[in-house]
């Protein structure tokens, strides 16, 4: 602790703005200057997630059954070594005068626990089978769906959401990043910019330098985000070919991410767009098919957000632009 | 409604558990005694009954032994209990002391169990909203939750917590541990509650580990409460260690009172980045130590600390490396924040059971 100017300013609620805006300048210096380097940033936002339980990892009964069974065998034969003189003799005497009891308990408890396990295995087994007889009518998560003559630098509606989230406090997440392009106009832009592309080849292929892109699917990277975490979300290429259920999620997993008074950028094409002669093969392949921005302006106002809608000049694309109620309720509306 | 023959109204709180050592529990007996103080008979009626307070309370199902015709039912909700099924079917005026509940979304992977009674304690809440006459909500926050159940009539009241033990005379043994450590250098960051996903204490390991790596690197962390997630706890000690930060993050669990005063008069910081607060009773006890906090906005917590507090718009780690960097190094930030927080302090603690009664005046008689 310093001993400097200990004057209360006279209006504190101006100085602590201004030594928040100080502070996200300090960040972008320091992230600038390399002192937190992005690979070790993943690293620390990974770690935690592989100590969550099975669950939190994705839930995979026989990941967990493993755990149980690991589990299951009880060694009533306590190691007697000591660092003591004379510990280890007290240790064996004592384990060899309780082992006939302890030995007793153990088994039965062994026993018990191996045929809860077995019962688990056989619920395992009839999920698996039930698994392989829904798998004809799985929908896969919908992957980028790239327009390159929509989704470029000269784009009509780049400008308008760099602006928008520029400005924001705390760090801003673009989807299907690609090589990058559009994190470093936002960086540029003053912005402190991260990319999630689900392409890894893509983003490893990028000129990482200090941008920080990570070769990782969206939905998942979200589940290591902080509450809260972000100030802003970019989307492009990801929605447009969504079903309802994955939409539904996505906007779940992104309320929980981003800040109160966040902001949202959605660009997306039009149903026009997507059925045209020209659109790329991932459109027909996709579940869902773009929704029209008035649709997205609901889900989102529902949601807590204020939208407001952008139709492109063609008629090919839109953008929306959302900001997150300041005050949110922690129980968000399903898409029904 | 009218007095029974013979005495005033009765004014009775139902909860699910009665804890002298949670903010729920202290609440519940302070306003027990304000109500008494006002001239209305007052108990307590709880699911679960700590054995220090059995002489303080009845179990519910032991309410009809006492009931007279014009009682009231005030219900403590935190959580999913049978009392709100018991309340709902009893059709006592009922007022709705809410003090929010953690979402089943902040339970996902670690805790099933707590998933499906948080999901329950929405539908009770909804269930009870509607026919609540008054609902108390402890911040606007909490106000907006019980609107959206179907509560028309609300006011928003403080929390009556027992402010003045982080005040009080420290536990001596603990402050010349902790004096020891900071003679060594290094900053004291502190957080109080308990350890569950919802408090979110692995974003504090985070912030941690930027901000020894960036600016201090012999800052620690006291994570000061007990545990009810174990999964969470055990993931979070393995991180902890990880990396390599065991030696900086103690968890002390539940300490006493003296303690936690020990522990806030040594904390630099007040740092809580908790995903979900209902109204966040450390919150204020920080402020009221006089120490500075730094967190952001989940939940309630922008409403409690209000302008006195450094609210960071995002909890990213790096952010808060620097927010705690600047707080512990700015003496005119920290003067800043702990006279804004003493303000607000005195703000959320003056005569809270003085407002709870005079609301609860407007729909029950005075006696």
């Amino acid at each position: 602790m310093t001993d400097t100017d200990v004057t209360v300013p006279e209006d504190p609620q101006a100085y602590v703005e201004q030594v928040m805006a100080e502070i996200a300048e300090e960040v972008r210096l320091r992230r600038a200057s390399g002192d937190l380097p992005p690979k070790l940033e993943r690293q620390l936002d990974e770690l935690f997630l592989a100590h969550s339980p099975v669950a939190g990892r994705g839930g995979d009964l026989g990941d967990a059954l493993r755990m149980v069974d690991a589990a299951t065998f009880i060694d009533p034969v306590v190691p007697v070594e000591s660092e003591r003189a004379a510990g280890a003799v007290v240790k064996k005497g004592m384990r060899s005068l309780l082992l006939w009891y302890v030995g007793w308990l153990t088994h039965q408890m062994s026993q018990s626990a191996s045929a809860v396990s077995r019962a688990l295995h056989i619920v395992d087994d009839r999920l698996q089978e039930l698994e392989r007889q829904v798998e004809g009518q799985r929908v896969p998560p919908t992957g980028v769906v790239e327009f390159p003559a929509l989704q470029r630098g000269d784009a009509w509606w780049v400008e308008p959401a760099v602006a928008a989230v520029a400005t924001a406090r705390g760090r801003i997440l673009q989807a299907a990043c690609g090589d990058g392009w559009l994190v470093r106009r936002i960086v540029a832009a003053g912005g402190d910019a991260y990319g999630v592309d689900p392409r890894a080849r893509l983003v490893d292929t990028a000129a990482l330098g200090t941008l920080d892109l990570r070769g990782e699917p969206l939905g998942e990277h979200l589940r290591a985000v902080a509450a809260a975490g972000l100030g802003a979300v970019v989307l492009t290429g990801t929605v447009d070919g969504m079903a309802a259920a994955e939409r539904s999620q996505l906007l779940a997993a992104i309320g929980a991410s981003l800040a109160p008074g966040g902001t949202l950028v959605l660009h997306s094409v039009t149903r026009q767009a997507w059925d045209a002669a020209d659109a790329p093969t991932e459109a027909d392949l996709a579940a869902g098919r773009p929704l029209r921005p008035e649709a997205w302006c609901t889900l989102l106002e529902q949601s807590g957000y204020e939208a407001t809608a952008q139709p492109g000049p063609g008629g090919a694309d839109y953008l929306v632009t959302a900001v997150r109620s300041a005050i949110t309720s922690p129980h968000p509306p399903t898409e029904r | 409604m009218s007095a029974a023959a013979g005495g005033p109204v009765a004014v009775h709180q139902f909860i699910a558990t009665l804890n002298p050592h949670d903010a729920t529990g202290t609440h519940a007996l302070k306003l027990r005694d304000a109500l008494r103080a006002a001239g209305w008979r007052s108990e307590i009626f709880a699911e679960a009954i700590h054995d220090d307070l059995a002489a303080d309370a009845l179990k519910h199902w032991m309410y009809p032994e006492h009931a007279r015709p014009g009682d009231v039912a005030i219900y403590q909700f935190t959580t999913s209990s049978p009392v709100a099924g018991y309340l709902a079917e009893r059709g006592l005026p009922l007022l709705l002391d809410f003090h929010n509940f953690t979402g089943p979304e902040y339970f996902a992977g670690w805790e099933p169990e707590s998933v499906e009674r948080a999901a329950a304690a929405a539908d009770e809440l909804a269930l009870l909203a509607q026919q609540a006459l008054l609902g108390l909500a402890k911040s606007p926050f909490s106000e907006q939750e019980l609107r959206r159940a179907g509560c028309r009539r609300t006011v928003v009241v403080p929390v009556l917590a027992d402010y003045g033990r982080v005040t009080a005379a420290p536990d001596e043994r603990v402050a010349g541990e902790l004096a020891q450590h900071k003679a060594e250098g290094g900053a004291d960051v502190l957080f109080v509650g308990r350890i569950v996903p919802s408090k979110a204490q692995h974003e504090l390991v985070k912030a941690l580990w930027a901000f020894r790596r960036l600016y201090d690197g012999q800052a620690r962390l006291h994570l000061v409460g007990g545990t009810s997630s174990f999964e969470y706890t055990k993931a979070l000690q393995d991180y902890v260690d990880d990396l390599g930060l065991s030696a900086a993050v103690r968890m002390p669990g539940e300490v006493s009172d003296a303690a936690l005063a020990a522990y806030f008069a040594a904390a630099d910081v007040y740092l809580s980045l908790s995903a979900h607060e209902g109204f966040g009773v450390p919150l204020v006890e920080a402020m009221m130590a006089g120490v500075p906090v730094v967190t952001h906005g989940a939940g309630a917590v922008a409403d409690t600390v209000a302008d006195a507090a450094l609210v960071l718009a995002a909890a990213d780690h790096s952010y808060v490396a620097a927010a705690l960097h600047r707080v512990c190094t700015d003496e005119r930030l920290r003067s800043t924040l702990t006279a804004a927080g003493t303000r607000r302090a005195a703000e959320l603690s003056g005569d809270v059971a003085g407002r709870i009664v005079d609301a609860i005046a407007t729909v029950v008689p005075r006696p």
